[in-house]
């Protein structure tokens, strides 16, 4: 049997580190346009 | 699809948090769900552990090649490896505080971390005390190589010197034999082979941060010297 606490911190942890993700994402694109610039 | 292999990451790596949540089961001996920090513990040590050795592998480039793009990547690899290190520590931490009532113990394990920290800590103080790029670049390469012996001692031979020792077996334990639940095996292998990736990722993206700083600093030097009479 899960727990609903369980669920809750696997939901935290699910958004976590799909923020990360996206922020790096972002990061890649920037990084990328600042490279073809100069 | 530009971005397929960090969309199949971000799938991977949650598909480890879910299974480190939803799939293992529960160490024994282990206080209530404490064992489940161990999917990310343990990848973030061994993530650490690849980042120096890359950082050694890329300074012995460095001092074969001299091209200073080499030891920028050194200098990436071990920036990352302290992220992943001390979130090793910061996670072994709050393990410890369930289990053993204390955040910090000098326990084997905790010391050797501690001066892979500090070991790898002072890299980046020796190459933030010098100002020539290529003496910088010499003596920080000299130091990661290094760093190809003390990481591995540090990492593996120390903690298993110890007689006593309040940390749970490795993976591989001291009888050279993996004693682990089959499930907790295959997420801890997934989990770290998705967080070894993802060092890949942010090392890559340092490394090209890296090279771009220098760039325009180049560049400025450059107008500098144009613009002077």
């Amino acid at each position: 049997m899960i727990s609903g606490g369980i669920v809750w911190v696997l939901a935290v942890n699910l958004v976590i580190w799909t923020g990360l993700f996206l922020y790096l994402l972002r990061l890649e694109s920037q990084v990328r346009q600042l490279e073809n610039e100069s | 699809m530009r971005h397929f292999w960090h969309w199949l990451l971000w799938l991977w790596i949650a598909l480890a948090i879910a299974g480190a949540f939803l799939y293992a089961p529960l160490a024994k001996d282990f206080i209530g769900q404490s064992s489940r920090i161990l999917f990310f513990h343990v990848p973030m040590a061994w993530g650490s552990f690849v980042a120096f050795m890359t950082a050694g592998v890329w300074s012995l480039l460095y001092l074969g090649k001299r091209q200073l793009d080499h030891d920028r990547a050194a200098q990436a690899a071990v920036e990352v490896g302290l992220l992943f290190c001390v979130l090793a520590t910061v996670t072994g931490a709050m393990w410890a505080r369930v289990m053993w009532g204390a955040w910090w113990n000098w326990d084997p394990r905790q010391t050797s971390i501690a001066f892979v920290l500090v070991f790898y800590a002072a890299y980046l103080v020796l190459r933030g005390a010098i100002e020539d790029p290529d003496l910088r670049a010499r003596l920080a390469a000299a130091y990661a190589v290094f760093g190809l012996v003390v990481a591995p001692f540090l990492f593996f031979v120390l903690p298993r010197m110890a007689t006593f020792t309040l940390h749970p077996d490795a993976v591989v334990n001291t009888r050279g034999k993996v004693d682990v639940d089959a499930r907790m095996l295959q997420v801890l292998l997934v989990s770290a082979l998705g967080f070894n990736v993802f060092f890949f990722w942010l090392h890559r993206l340092r490394w090209r941060l890296l090279r771009l700083e220098a760039r325009r600093a180049a560049e400025g030097l450059t107008m500098m010297t144009e613009a002077q009479p």
